[in-house]
């Protein structure tokens, strides 16, 4: 620092009157969640008759974004093989313009022009000033007949169509019983069919750490108070019911890491597939271990980062040296689904890939700079989170259904083993297939690869 | 304005309900007039909209205040070119910020708070780089307190026109916030924005 740079700072600081707070803060409801003025009846009446008009304009939203139509890929089904993993790019580009071409401009140049496709930018929760979780239909309807639980919300629906979506149930591998491949028997975890399904293939300490995993405990929008979204009084929610299976049905919330409402972006229910491997948990909370995220996942209502209104519905408090260790064991016995054509580095075995997966693989080492944040060794992750700057490529603030669109700032690095199971992608579940994952890639990086250089990575990510 | 003109004005703002912001019906209150199910009747202010306008017009008129003076004061021709920005933005906010508040009878102060005046008051004791370094630092903080009202208003506010307005401020401030973090970076050596 120059003398001058010094001496004015040194001005500046008793200027600014350093250290006494003399203004108000802002208001409450800025960082607190605001308690229910209208009755539960009637918020519940208005919320229905609402319904249609959210749901509209979400889908409004997403036409605009993105081409939803479904286009399986051939012969490539996802690892269960009960779904077609969807080809092509969806996000849709702006008038006249192409991928090249924009691919071929500067960021600043981009985003003076309004040209970054809509569909990179985050994507709003289907109803941002309630935010809350949102379960898809197939998890309701499965969680009514074997549960009669209700996870259906009276003023909000799942947004994406299903075949945008993992397959359900999804499969489940065990890394301590590898031989025997997908032990689900297709059917879907819960509280009733467990014990029979996992006894003899898990050990006690697994089986009680799944019994937790699968018991339902109030929580934000399913409780039994008036602050509630479901219409009667709620046995709550489970952990498995985002994380089907321990993989994900794409059930959605918003972030608790980010305050004011407006601001939270959504975020899509993450695999827990491979937690073994991962050091860091959570897209922005960084949180260091799998027991870190359990205990607390639970006792803030499981992602609203809100302790506050989370007590006043009930929260459970797995105690740490008992059931969160237990809960922990569990999802650190969930293996990825696998890849035959990968060697123990995690690199193609030449004799078992395609000419077209390996030159994928060579674009993913090099010219595309994939691997150097997924890197191959270390289950396609470096337990790092970056900052990918989107916002070089648009100018934030603007509202998007009542979200305001605002820089990521860093992010995990997600694994991409099994990836071709888990759409929609990225941490709010913006991108729709793998092939829009390489659009987004290619511009975020500058790293201008050809179509045939596209082709042949998106390829290779369908191997891992 | 005419009759005619502001008609046809009210039409294209009911016109676009593309706009119109979707809230929790659960936090409104319970005498609320409503013109479907969940959407508020018109010029209908929650306590959000009547706070969030007063803070916006009295941070709006320290804006102007304060702009005003850098203006004229201020040594780099930067910081002047910013403030007379902020002079003419925040004007042009805060004229249109009466009008929706006229419209649903909230009152405005005529005045800015009182840390901002203490600010204006400390402002008008600098002098030369130390008054350029301290006006663009607390234009750092005061688009800070702003960006984070207004996306309060986005998320928790009723009327709809009053909203609205909110989230059109939006990127502007963000855009004044990144000028002034580039200008503390010139003046000071500071770290720039992050873009
Ligand atoms: C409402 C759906 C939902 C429920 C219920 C839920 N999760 Fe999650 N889970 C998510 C989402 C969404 C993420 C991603 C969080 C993020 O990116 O910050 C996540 C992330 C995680 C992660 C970190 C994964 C990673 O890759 O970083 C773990 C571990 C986890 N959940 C375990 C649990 C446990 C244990 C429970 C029960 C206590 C639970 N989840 C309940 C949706 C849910
Ligand atoms: C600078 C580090 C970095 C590089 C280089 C990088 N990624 Fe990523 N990748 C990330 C981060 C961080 C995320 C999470 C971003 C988010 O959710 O917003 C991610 C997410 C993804 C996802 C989505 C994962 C999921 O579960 O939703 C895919 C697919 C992906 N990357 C593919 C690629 C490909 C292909 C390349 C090379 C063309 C690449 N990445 C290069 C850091 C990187």
């Amino acid at each position: 620092m120059s003398a001058r740079h010094a001496f004015v700072l040194l001005c500046a600081a008793s200027l600014a009157g350093i250290g006494a707070a003399r203004a108000d803060p802002l208001p409450p409801d800025t960082t607190y969640r605001p308690l229910p003025t209208m009755p539960l009846s009637r918020a519940r009446a208005l919320d229905e008759a609402q319904k249609p008009q959210v749901m509209e304009r979400q889908r409004a939203l997403l036409e605009r974004r993105y081409d939803l139509s479904d286009q399986p890929r051939q012969g490539m089904m996802m690892s269960g093989g009960t779904k077609p993993v969807q080809d092509g790019v969806r996000v849709k580009l702006p008038e006249g313009s192409s991928w090249d071409a924009l691919a071929g401009m500067a960021p600043a140049e981009i985003r003076e022009q309004g040209l970054l496709p809509q569909g990179f930018l985050p994507l709003p929760h289907v109803k941002q000033a309630t935010g809350g979780q949102v379960f898809p239909e197939l998890q309701i309807d499965a969680i009514a007949q074997q549960e009669q639980r209700d996870l259906r919300r009276f003023d909000v629906e799942a947004d994406l169509p299903v075949h945008l979506t993992p397959e359900f149930p999804p499969p489940i591998f065990l890394t301590t019983q590898p031989q025997l491949g997908d032990v689900s028997r297709g059917e879907l975890l819960t509280i009733r069919n467990y014990y029979e399904i996992m006894n003899g293939l898990i050990t006690p300490v697994q089986m009680e750490g799944l019994r937790l995993l699968l018991t339902p405990f109030p929580q934000e929008e399913f409780n039994q108070t008036e602050d509630r979204k479901v219409a009667q009084p709620s046995l709550g929610v489970a952990c498995l019911d985002c994380h089907s299976n321990f993989h994900s049905n794409a059930a959605f919330h918003l972030t608790p890491d980010v305050r004011p409402q407006a601001n939270r972006f959504r975020l899509d229910t993450t695999s827990l597939r491979g937690m073994f491997n991962q050091q860091i948990h959570g897209s922005k909370r960084s949180l260091r271990s799998i027991e870190d995220f359990t205990e607390f996942e639970q006792r803030t209502a499981y992602f609203n980062g809100d302790h506050v209104s989370a007590t006043r519905k009930g929260v459970n408090l797995p105690d740490r040296p008992n059931q969160v260790a237990m809960m922990a064991q569990m999802q650190n016995i969930i293996d990825f689904p696998p890849a035959p054509k990968l060697d123990p580095f995690g690199r193609l075995d030449p004799a078992l890939a395609s000419e077209s997966e390996l030159a994928g693989e060579q674009v993913f080492l090099g010219k595309g700079r994939c691997a150097e944040c997924h890197r191959p060794e270390t289950a396609f992750m470096d337990n790092q989170m970056h900052d990918l700057k989107l916002e070089r490529f648009y100018k934030p603030g603007q509202v998007a259904n009542d979200m305001v669109t605002l820089p990521d700032g860093p992010i995990k690095t997600f694994t991409l083993r099994g990836i071709k199971d888990s759409p929609p992608y990225l941490h709010d579940g913006r991108l729709l297939t793998l092939a829009d994952t390489v659009e987004y890639f290619n511009l975020v990086l500058s790293t201008r690869l050809t179509q045939d250089e596209k082709d042949d990575l998106l390829a290779y990510l369908l191997t891992l | 304005m005419t009759r005619i003109a502001a008609f046809l004005l009210g039409a294209a703002l009911t016109a676009a309900p593309a706009l119109a912001q979707i809230g929790n019906p659960a936090g409104m209150a319970p005498d609320t007039r409503l013109d479907e199910p969940g959407k508020p009747a018109p010029h209908q202010t929650n306590t959000q909209d009547r706070l969030f306008a007063q803070l916006a017009a009295a941070g709006g008129l320290a804006e102007v205040q304060l702009g005003e003076m850098a203006r004229d004061k201020a040594e780099a021709e930067s910081v002047r070119d910013f403030a007379a920005m902020m002079v003419e933005d925040h004007g042009a906010a805060n004229a249109r910020l009466a009008e929706l508040a006229e419209a649903v009878r909230i009152p405005l102060p005529q005045e800015p708070a009182p840390d901002q005046q203490a600010l204006r008051e400390r402002l008008e004791a600098a002098e030369r780089t130390a008054f350029d370094l301290a006006y663009v630092r607390a234009q750092v903080v005061e688009h800070q307190k702003t960006a984070q009202l207004l996306a309060w208003e986005v998320g928790q506010g009723q009327d709809g026109e009053i909203q609205r307005f909110a989230a059109e401020q939006l990127p502007v401030v963000l855009g004044h916030l990144e000028q002034a973090q580039r200008l503390n970076a010139e003046l000071s050596g500071a770290g720039g924005p992050a873009r």
